[in-house]
């Protein structure tokens, strides 16, 4: 029996079409797995079930009836739960408040906290979670607390459970246990629908999948049991890429690296990283969300502590100290995923931005009088005036603020700071994100450029054909942990092959 | 019970309990004694009724991820109008003081209207409601001083219970009841506290952060509003003066009490202790014939010395944590 369903789904943002025509379908007493890459429209199909977004066509049906959600305690009122990536709870409140937040029981106008205590311990007791109602859930461990925001969505009585990536932050062994609830669930006769991008966890727990590939589904509730691994990969990746074509490169083999990694663990949960980059190569650090790929960027940047191993830049071995010590002393730069929050000041103008790293080079001293030392503004444009040239940054002056330019703009001015500076070694982080694809063709190019004049390039990203495009190796990450390298043949279909099934592998090769 | 009284022993509230005891019997053996008698007993917690409620009105606000900038300009104004409508207008004393309440909770509603409609910060709102304020306070009192109102408000004021326990300390203790029992106990406070600890995890439980802001601010007005009568009732006289020096008390409370600036905590407990020691802080002075300004230095540095522990605590709360998860899961785990 069908308990939910998503029809013929369109979801439309600007200059984009999001979702196109996607149905899904929750069985009653079944486990339904929704697969993509990053980007497929997971989180905006997500998104409309819960009533944060609207679509733009299409329709939802509850129990065979149509229903429309203004908002998430709307769709949750009408019975879907939803456990989000983001942990929902609020710290101070006890285990029990927590999971009937929606509608705290009350006698004579006070909080009943003798049925908070036993209600909440019913819905504990179904999910076979063994936990004092009254703890503070900031004494919850990660997995425990993901529990308790299952037993929260469980009692608005769902029906429909929408788990997105519930194993994103918790271990192995907190994973088996939350199958398990996830398997009781479903005898019950309820309907999980399962986000993963871990496919064993998929063909472990789920029956059912949707498939989702640029917006649009390439396979709707098909049998887990007819699927193979491999087939579930093909159908995630099958997309056929409209190649930017670059110009042909060769980088030397036998030239010292200017940036290698030996044996690096860090604060963050790295552990054993090797890689090396040489002058005129870009490596990309291939890697779904979280899977620490700016974490180590970070800890390059002296950001987070190294714990072991070793970076050498220029052949000598170096421990950087921060930010500053990075760009002044080793010739670092990081251009950030986040362009909005770190990447530019949108409130400044684009001369400003770009000068920031140089101001010290630039700056005069005004006359003998000692501490009045100041930036003239002429050198500052005329610095300006050769990255806008060089990176085509469209600008109508130097003084317009870079707030008001377009993404891929901002993102060329977050890349300008760092040639001003005279980097060589270039971290990029996620450099396309939201950006529309010609400009990000555009951008391709401008990296390429950058790596043909010498510059070794570090490119870490999640957009699979961005990686093929660029990368002369791909170095794949998973769980902090480097999972292989493939030299890149720049052929779509071998490489996407080969670097997901390198994501995907069993636990047991790593 | 047991749990909770060891939950309870590692507590900010512990902390400043502890500090409390141990800072009354310095300061009682330094006094020789002094300060057990009635009197002096009687004048410590005299001078603690407003500085408690100040600072549990500036608190209510941090519960929910706000702050009011305004304590005292709406104490020091809504004083002042009662005092005004008594002296000059003949005005019953129970009208003018409900007035006066009712003045200073319509203030604090339109703060929490204005953070709430025009989506500018609480910091710039309350700022200019100050601002506003202070200016209809000098108008209304100029350079004046009003003190001709009745006899029988000034003697509620001053009286006190077997000659110890002031009438306005009790009354401070009872709205701190009330605002405790409000917050712990009742869906509006549990609320205002999931708003404050996590406004989109609130608003997905159907909460309206906008609500909460709303009956944060009016609470902080109607707090104040009872300030301001205990104020006139405990003064010899009113002017433009009242209210001048709440602000920085009306943070120290809540912040050495353990409220969290980025809201979601209810500290009732630890804002009266810390108003205690504030209070003793300026007895000591007043002991020792110390300098006015040592009791600015000491609290200035006790707050900050309040901040940095609160951190040095959850951090190491963060790591118990993170260390326990791995074990937990095998201790919970399930068959």
């Amino acid at each position: 029996m069908t308990l939910f369903a998503a029809e013929r789904i369109d979801k439309l943002f600007p200059g984009v079409r999001a979702l196109d025509d996607v149905t899904l379908k929750l069985e009653a007493g079944s486990v339904h797995a929704l697969l993509g890459e990053n980007g497929a429209g997971k989180s905006t199909l997500i998104k409309v079930i819960t009533g944060l977004y609207k679509p733009d066509g299409g329709r939802l049906l509850l129990d065979g009836r149509e229903v429309q959600f203004g908002s998430p305690h709307e769709s949750a009122s009408a019975g879907i739960g939803v456990v989000h990536q983001e942990r929902n709870l609020i710290p101070g409140f006890s285990v029990g408040e927590n999971i009937l937040l929606q509608s705290l029981p009350t006698s004579r106008g006070l909080v009943d906290r003798a049925r908070i205590r036993s209600e909440a311990a019913r819905w504990l007791a179904e999910l076979d979670l063994d936990l004092d109602p009254d703890k503070p859930v900031t004494e919850l461990s990660v997995a425990q607390a993901q529990l308790v925001e299952i037993a929260k969505a469980l009692s608005v009585e769902s029906q429909v459970l929408l788990l997105d990536e519930p194993t994103a932050s918790i271990t192995p062994n907190e994973a088996e246990r939350l199958f398990r609830v996830v398997d009781k669930l479903k005898n019950d006769g309820r309907s999980v629908l399962f986000v993963s991008h871990k496919l064993e966890e998929v063909f472990q727990i789920c029956d059912t999948v949707t498939v989702l590939r640029d917006g649009s589904s390439v396979l709707e509730s098909g049998a887990l049991s007819d699927l193979t691994r491999d087939q579930v990969v093909d159908l995630m990746v099958g997309r056929v890429h409209e190649a930017l074509t670059l110009p042909p490169r060769t980088v030397p083999a036998d030239v010292e690296p200017l940036l290698e990694l030996t044996g690096v663990s860090t604060a963050t949960g790295h552990a054993d990283v090797n890689l090396a980059v040489r002058p005129g190569e870009i490596v990309g650090l291939y890697g779904l969300v979280g899977a620490g790929r700016s974490e180590l960027a970070k800890a390059l940047l002296g950001l987070d502590r190294i714990t072991a191993g070793e970076v050498r830049v220029r052949g000598q071995v170096v421990r950087i100290k921060n930010v500053r010590d990075a760009l002044k002393t080793y010739k670092i730069g990081y251009v950030t995923e986040n362009r909005k929050e770190e990447g530019v000041f949108l409130e400044q103008s684009v001369s400003r931005n770009i000068a920031v790293t140089v101001w010290d080079r630039l700056r005069k001293a005004l006359g003998q009088v000692p501490f009045l030392r100041y930036v003239p503004k002429k050198a500052e444009t005329a610095l300006v005036v050769d990255y806008v040239e060089q990176l085509g940054i469209r600008i109508a002056s130097p003084e317009q603020l870079a707030g008001t330019l377009s993404g891929g703009n901002q993102q060329k001015v977050s890349l300008a700071k760092w040639l001003a500076a005279k980097t060589e070694i270039l971290i990029i982080d996620e450099p396309t994100v939201g950006i529309d694809v010609r400009t990000k063709d555009a951008f391709h190019t401008l990296i390429w450029d950058l790596a043909a004049n010498g510059l070794a390039i570090l490119l870490s990203t999640s957009d699979l054909p961005e990686m093929i495009t660029l990368a002369d190796r791909v170095v794949v990450m998973r769980d902090h942990r480097v999972r292989g390298e493939v030299p890149n043949d720049h052929d779509y279909d071998t490489m996407s092959q080969q670097v997901i099934r390198l994501i995907h592998a069993e636990r047991t090769a790593a | 019970m047991k749990r909770f009284a060891l939950r309870f022993a590692r507590t900010t509230e512990m902390t400043l309990l502890v500090i409390c005891v141990v800072f009354f019997i310095g300061l009682v053996i330094a006094s020789h004694g002094d300060l057990l008698e009635p009197n002096s007993l009687r004048v410590l917690l005299q001078f603690l009724a407003v500085p408690v409620l100040i600072g549990l009105a500036q608190m209510v606000v941090l519960a929910v991820g706000q702050l009011n900038l305004a304590v005292g300009a709406v104490g020091g104004f809504t004083a002042c109008a009662m005092g005004v409508l008594m002296a000059d207008h003949g005005v019953p004393v129970p009208l003018a003081l409900l007035i006066g309440f009712l003045l200073a909770s319509v203030a604090g509603l339109l703060n929490g209207l204005l953070v709430v409609l025009t989506r500018i910060n609480g910091f710039i709102v309350t700022l200019a409601t100050m601002t506003v304020l202070l200016g209809v306070q000098y108008r209304l009192v100029g350079t004046r001083t009003v003190d001709a109102y009745p006899q029988g408000l000034k003697s509620f004021g001053s009286h006190a219970v077997f000659g110890v326990l002031p009438l306005i300390f009790l009354v401070a203790l009872v709205v701190a009841a009330l605002l405790a029992v409000m917050l712990r106990r009742t869906v509006p406070g549990r609320r205002l506290l999931a708003s404050g600890g996590n406004p989109i995890a609130a608003r997905l439980s159907g909460i309206s952060n906008d609500r909460s802001v709303i009956i944060a601010h009016t609470l902080s007005g109607a707090i104040l509003g009872v300030a301001a009568i205990l104020t006139v009732a405990s003064s010899p006289g009113v002017n433009k003066s009242i209210g001048g020096d709440w602000l920085l008390p009306s943070f120290a409370a809540p912040i050495i009490g353990g409220a969290l600036l980025t809201g979601g905590s209810a500290v009732v407990l630890g804002t009266v202790l810390a108003a205690f020691i504030v209070r003793f802080v300026d007895t000591a002075r007043a002991e020792f014939s110390l300098e006015p300004s040592w009791v600015n230095f000491v609290v200035g540095t006790v707050v900050l010395g309040s901040v940095v522990l609160g951190q040095v605590r959850s951090r190491r709360q963060e790591r118990r944590t993170v260390v326990k998860a791995p074990d937990a899961a095998v201790a919970g785990g399930v068959s």
